[in-house]
């Protein structure tokens, strides 16, 4: 499913839209927000549950669905103990500030998920020339398997397998890793496969 | 001492082994269907994904449908009898909503259609059923005395039946 040259394809649109990411992120918080180098490798949709700690873990998904040109699936996924902190480092409270999630916070991790498929969609789209359309962010707070349901559900392919970029938000001192799940429908995997000449 | 049996995406599992107890963890808009025939002492779970196989895959547990039929034909395989089977419903939960994706997102009232339609079709009737709504739910059926609980996020494990 992920040839060498469809995987490095990924990567490069990835690398892009990473370091993009992270220029959104220090516009809307008036702070420089670095991010990591990402790692990326492929996995079966399957192993993501073992992953994040087991199907019955508490965890945060920020969803958004990706339609026209390239279309699956974005999830930003992290432990709910993760998200307080993330919040806290957006909004640039010392860690420990914030201990659930609200409206005001959902709504900051929703944008936070906004903000990092837009970036990387529009890396996609400059590379690739192929555009794609996100739709508003969902921001899930259950059990890592209920969160996965519907993404599992809807690729209609238990074995299929996603891209995971795992990066990590630096602000000051503070940094959160997350894990960011890109699983594309075989309509996106055909266009980058003509692209990449893979047959 | 129980034995936990995970029962995974697109699986099941019958037993008459009163120490295990199946186990279906996180379910979203997945649907755990479980069997029980308590004076054959054999119980099963399903962990279906998917509404219906449409004729493609019809030996296949992912979809709610074959599910079923898989497992009613183990539990009877196994000495369960059909006028005695008790059958539970858990699960198909909508915790993914974005406006305007309605229709790509209702997997979890699907799957309950599909259920009710499949087991009506087998002329066989839900004894106890906690389906629908925004949350997940871990699912456990005992074997041992077919005893079925759901379990959500910061709540504790409830008794859909059995003692």
């Amino acid at each position: 499913m992920f040839e060498p040259n469809l995987f490095s394809l990924i990567q490069n649109i990835t690398e892009a839209g990473v370091s993009r990411a992270a220029e959104g992120f220090s516009g809307m918080v008036g702070e420089v927000i670095t991010t990591t180098y990402p790692s990326i490798q492929t996995i079966a949709l399957k192993d993501i549950l073992e992953k994040m700690g087991g199907p019955e873990n508490e965890a945060v998904g920020i969803y958004i669905r990706v339609d026209h040109g390239l279309p699956g699936h974005m999830m930003l996924m992290m432990t709910y103990a993760k998200a307080l902190n993330l919040v806290d480092l957006l909004l640039g409270e010392p860690e420990g500030t914030t201990q659930t999630l609200g409206p005001l916070e959902r709504s900051a991790l929703g944008e936070i998920g906004n903000l990092t498929c837009s970036f990387f969609l529009n890396a996609a789209s400059d590379i690739t020339g192929v555009n794609a359309h996100p739709s508003p962010p969902a921001v899930l707070v259950d059990m890592v398997g209920a969160i996965l349901d519907v993404v599992v559900a809807v690729s209609d392919n238990i074995s299929e397998r996603g891209v995971l970029l795992q990066t990590t938000f630096l602000r000051h001192q503070a940094e959160i890793q997350a894990d960011f799940w890109i699983i594309p429908d075989r309509d996106a995997l055909n266009s980058l496969h003509l692209l990449t000449d893979v047959p | 001492m129980n034995t936990i049996i995970p029962i995974g995406l697109g699986e099941y599992k019958v037993s008459t082994c009163p120490t295990e107890i199946l186990v279906a963890y996180g379910l979203g808009s997945c649907l755990a269907i479980g069997m029980s025939d308590p004076r054959a002492n054999v119980a099963g779970l399903v962990h279906a994904v998917l509404p219906e196989s449409n004729g493609n895959g019809s030996n296949n547990p992912k979809f709610v449908d074959s599910g079923i039929r898989l497992l009613l034909a183990d539990m009877m395989g196994m000495g369960a009898s059909r006028h005695r089977i008790l059958i539970h419903l858990a699960g198909g939960a909508s915790v993914l909503t974005i406006p305007g994706y309605t229709q790509t997102f209702n997997i979890g009232s699907r799957n309950i259609a599909a259920a009710i339609r499949c087991l009506l079709s087998e002329r066989l009737s839900i004894t106890s059923k906690d389906v629908g709504g925004n949350n997940g739910r871990t699912v456990r059926l005992y074997v041992c005395n077919g005893r079925m609980t759901v379990q959500s996020i910061g709540q504790p494990e409830r008794t859909l039946f059995g003692p």
